[in-house]
Parts: structure tokens; sequence; C-alpha cells
């Protein structure tokens, strides 16, 4: 009984380290980029009054507030080759990635808070610095489509 | 007899696209190419590498020795239009003179006199690095053999204003059209998007074509779209494209960002690239 215990523990454990496979990280990131994006187009619809599905902006606010917590950890030294758009200024200009996903962390968290406070005029303005923290990061972060 | 109906209409036309100099300078795009990397605007020096070597944009500011500070409006006009320097000699296409040729010389004139207004900036321009086979001398001949008709007037009013910010201006074509051989754009592809653009990108087919092109998007997403960089889905555009965004399209006024896209909604719809 011991002895599965600890053969389950060291499955679990080689598991957990393949899981953590540098590499890994890049499903794993474009899986929340798209919830991202998928967020942030659906709060556009509401924003632009083109719906107005009931407490929906809320919601998408706070997602967007939550997922983009902490974007940089999507990006892990190692996971920069494989089927990725991750630009190599990733990892080789790390300051400036940081500074881009910190301004995304922002901007997402002031939008949550204009939603929040119920004012019109904050939230459009703050939807559109949310694009922009987007549009800055994939202008010099992420390459083409290929 | 002075036609007069027709003097006013022309008027009106001139007055209601009496756009500053400042304003086309933006619609033009000329900032981002004439600036290098955290460099001093205008003072050039970016890099653009090409199957034909690596061209280094110019200093386009108006310092005397080192920028355009000591040239005539002519020669400007005829730089911008004709890919002719104060010298004779041919321009290489990487400065988009074949877009910009579709200028009116009143505009050209001044974007001149926007340029002159601004910072002088003392920075020797850097030598092109190109194959030993390639010589200014060739882009003449160049300029006879590859500059072939541009798209056709269009004889509605919005659309045709679309036309001249997208083709004379925006030089969307430039990325967007695929070239030949010769680096010529291929006028039955216009806008049909490319896998060999700058930098080696693949971009995209802007055409209204459904399957391959931008056919699905509703002239609401276009519109938003080249003023935020906002793709339909909710993803925003990066590299050469958040460039066009951030210094052309977003500051375009909202008429003229719809007359671009009633235009692109309305060109000849191609598959592929
Ligand atoms: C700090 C940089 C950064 C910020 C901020 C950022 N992104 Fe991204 N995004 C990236 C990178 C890099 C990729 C490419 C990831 C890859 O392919 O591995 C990407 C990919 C994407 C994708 C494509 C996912 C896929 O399926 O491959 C979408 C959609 C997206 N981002 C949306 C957004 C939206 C919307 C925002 C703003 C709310 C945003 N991003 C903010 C860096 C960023
Ligand atoms: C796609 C990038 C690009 C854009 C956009 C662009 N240029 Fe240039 N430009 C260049 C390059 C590269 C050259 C050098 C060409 C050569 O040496 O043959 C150049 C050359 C010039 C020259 C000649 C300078 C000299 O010292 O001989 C002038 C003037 C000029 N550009 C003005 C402009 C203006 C004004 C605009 C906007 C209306 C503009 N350019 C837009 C890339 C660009
Ligand atoms: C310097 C090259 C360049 C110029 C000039 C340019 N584009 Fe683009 N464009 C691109 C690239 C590259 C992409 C793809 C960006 C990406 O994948 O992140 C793109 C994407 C687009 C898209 C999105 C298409 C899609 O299916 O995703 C549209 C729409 C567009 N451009 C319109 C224009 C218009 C209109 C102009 C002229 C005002 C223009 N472009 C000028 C390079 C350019």
């Amino acid at each position: 009984m011991h002895k599965t215990a600890v053969i389950a523990a060291a499955l679990i454990a080689t598991a957990a380290a393949q899981a953590e496979e540098p590499e890994n990280y890049i499903k794993y990131r474009q899986a929340m980029m798209s919830a991202i994006g998928g967020h942030t187009g659906a709060a556009g619809q509401i924003v632009r009054g083109k719906v107005s599905p009931e407490g929906a902006l809320a919601m998408h606010a706070n997602a967007l507030a939550t997922l983009n917590t902490d974007i940089g950890s999507l990006f892990p030294e190692g996971s920069d080759f494989g089927e990725t758009r991750a630009k190599e200024e990733i990892w080789s200009d790390r300051a400036a990635f940081d500074k881009a996903a910190g301004d995304a962390k922002t901007a997402t968290a002031a939008f949550a808070a204009a939603v929040a406070a119920g004012d019109e005029e904050k939230i459009g303005a703050a939807y559109r610095d949310v694009g922009e923290s987007c549009k800055t990061c994939h202008k010099q972060f992420r390459q083409k489509k290929n | 007899m002075t036609p007069w109906p027709l003097l006013i209409l022309l008027a009106g036309s001139a007055a209601a696209y009496a756009d500053d100099g400042e304003y086309l300078f933006h619609a033009a795009g000329c900032l981002a190419c004439h600036t290098a990397k955290d460099g001093a605007p205008l003072a050039g020096g970016r890099p653009f590498e090409t199957p034909y070597g690596t061209f280094y944009a110019p200093n386009i500011s108006p310092d005397r020795k080192t920028g355009i500070g000591t040239w005539s409006r002519r020669e400007f006009i005829d730089a911008l239009k004709h890919g002719t320097a104060p010298d004779g000699s041919a321009y290489y296409p990487v400065f988009p003179y074949p877009s910009y040729r579709l200028m009116t010389n009143t505009d050209a004139g001044k974007i001149f006199d926007y340029l002159q207004t601004r910072t002088a900036r003392s920075q020797t321009n850097r030598e092109h690095d190109t194959p030993w086979w390639l010589f200014r001398w060739m882009m003449k001949l160049w300029q006879w053999w590859a500059l072939d008709e541009p798209a056709p007037a269009q004889t509605n009013q919005e659309l045709e204003r679309g036309r001249y910010l997208v083709d004379a201006l925006g030089h969307c074509g430039e990325c967007h059209t695929p070239r030949n051989w010769l680096g010529a754009s291929i006028r039955t592809r216009y806008l049909a998007g490319t896998d060999l653009g700058p930098e080696d990108e693949k971009v995209p087919n802007i055409t209204p074509e459904r399957a391959d092109g931008i056919g699905k998007w509703d002239a609401d997403d276009l519109a938003y779209f080249l003023e935020t960089g906002q793709l339909p889905d909710g993803d925003y555009t990066g590299s050469l494209m958040a460039d066009v965004v951030d210094n052309t399209t977003s500051k375009l006024r909202v008429a003229d960002r719809q007359a671009m896209v009633s235009y692109l909604r309305a060109v000849e719809a191609f598959p592929g690239p």
C-alpha cells in the first residue's frame, strides 16, 4: 500500500513535470488568448450597441480582468519554437514585454471598474484602452499569420 | 463663356477635401517608414529587407545638410510622384511612389509645406545594402516598364474618394497586391493578398471575396477595424498592419474611413493568395 502510494506519487510527479514542459505552454496560451479574444469581441458587440444582453457586459469585463492577471506567465523561457506566433523579442526584450502585459492588466481592470460603475462614457473609453493594449503588444511581439 | 456651374462644382469638390498637410501626411503614412525604431521622427534609418537587398529610409526632416531642408517644392513633388531625385536619378520603389504618383500636386505640395514645419534632425543617410548587380540607373527602366495602369477612377464621388485614400494616399496595394518577379504590382490581382509581402510577411486578401478575402465582414466591422485594429472575432491586428492603423487609418475622419470601406467593398473579388 505504501509502495503503491509512492509509485502513484512518482507517476503524478512525472506527469506534472511533463505538463510543465515549456512548449506545452504554447497551446495553453493560445487557448487563453482565444478566450481573451472571445470576451473582447463579445464585449465589443455590447459596447458598440449591437446587442444588449442583460448583465453580460459585467461578466465579459470581469472575465477579461481575471484572464489578464498574469499573461506574462504564459510565455515561459523555452516556449518559443513550434506552432507559435510569439516573436523572439518576448524573451530578448523581456522588460518591454512585461510592460505590455502589465498595461493590458491595468486596462482590463479599469474596464471592469468602469462597467461596475455603470458610466457609459467611461466604459467606451476604457474599452478602447483595452484594445490599444492588445494591439500594442501584438504589434511588437506577435508574428503575422502563417 | 465660362461653364460656371462646372467651376462651382469643381470648387465644391476641392473644398470638400481641402485637407491640411498634417492630415495628408498621416493619410499617406510617411512617418513609420521614415523613422527608425526608437529614432527621431523623420530622421530616417529604418531598414527594409527585400529580395533586392536592404534599403534604409532617408532623412526627410527639414535639416539643411542631412535632410530635405534645401529642396524646392518642385523637387519634392518629382521625388514623391515620379520617383525622380533632384540629381535626376531614379528612386527604388521601396519608396512607394508608384502609389503616390496618383496624388494631386496640390496634396503633395501641402505635405511638403507640412514637412518644412517639422523639427530638423541632423542624421546622415545610410547607404543601401544592395547586391552587386543592382544599380540606380536600372530603376529608370523599371519605372518605364513596371508602372502600369492604376485601378480605374470611380464615377461615384464617395467611391472615388475611397479609391484616392486607398491607392494614392494609403498605398494599401503596396503590401496587399502581389508583385511579379520584377517587383511590379499585378493589377489583375489587385488587393488579393500575397505570401511574400514586406519582411516576408504573409499579407491577407482584402477584396470582398467571401472565403479568402473580407467578404464576410460587414461595413461596420471594416470601419471599426480601420479605426481600432480589432478583427471581427475580437482579435487585434499586429505586425505591419498595426502601424498602418496607428499612423494612418485611425487618424482619418469618420467620413473618409467610410469612403475607404465603401470602396474596398466595391472592388473586384479575387480568391487566394
Ligand atoms: C503582452 C502581450 C500581449 C497582450 C497584452 C495581448 N496579447 Fe494576444 N497574443 C500575444 C501573442 C505573443 C500571441 C501569439 C501566441 C502564440 O501563438 O503562441 C497572441 C495571440 C492572440 C490571439 C490568437 C490566439 C490563437 O488562437 O493562436 C488572440 C485571439 C489574441 N491574442 C487576442 C488578444 C486580445 C483580445 C488582447 C487584449 C485584451 C490580447 N490578445 C492581448 C500577445 C499579447
Ligand atoms: C514603405 C516605406 C516608405 C513610405 C510609406 C514612404 N517612404 Fe519616403 N522613402 C522610402 C525609402 C526606402 C526611400 C529611399 C529610396 C531610394 O533611395 O531610392 C525614400 C525616399 C524618400 C525621399 C527622397 C529623400 C532623399 O534624400 O532623396 C523623400 C523626399 C521621401 N521619401 C518622402 C516621403 C513622404 C513625404 C512620404 C509620405 C507621403 C514617404 N516618403 C513615404 C520609404 C518610404
Ligand atoms: C506595410 C504593409 C501594409 C500596408 C501598407 C497595409 N497593410 Fe493591411 N495588412 C498588412 C499585414 C501584414 C496584415 C496582416 C496582419 C496580421 O496578420 O497580424 C494586414 C491586415 C489587414 C486587414 C485584415 C485582414 C484580415 O483578413 O485579417 C485589413 C482589412 C487591411 N490590412 C486593410 C488595409 C488597408 C485598407 C490598407 C491601406 C490603408 C492597408 N491594409 C495597408 C500589411 C499592410
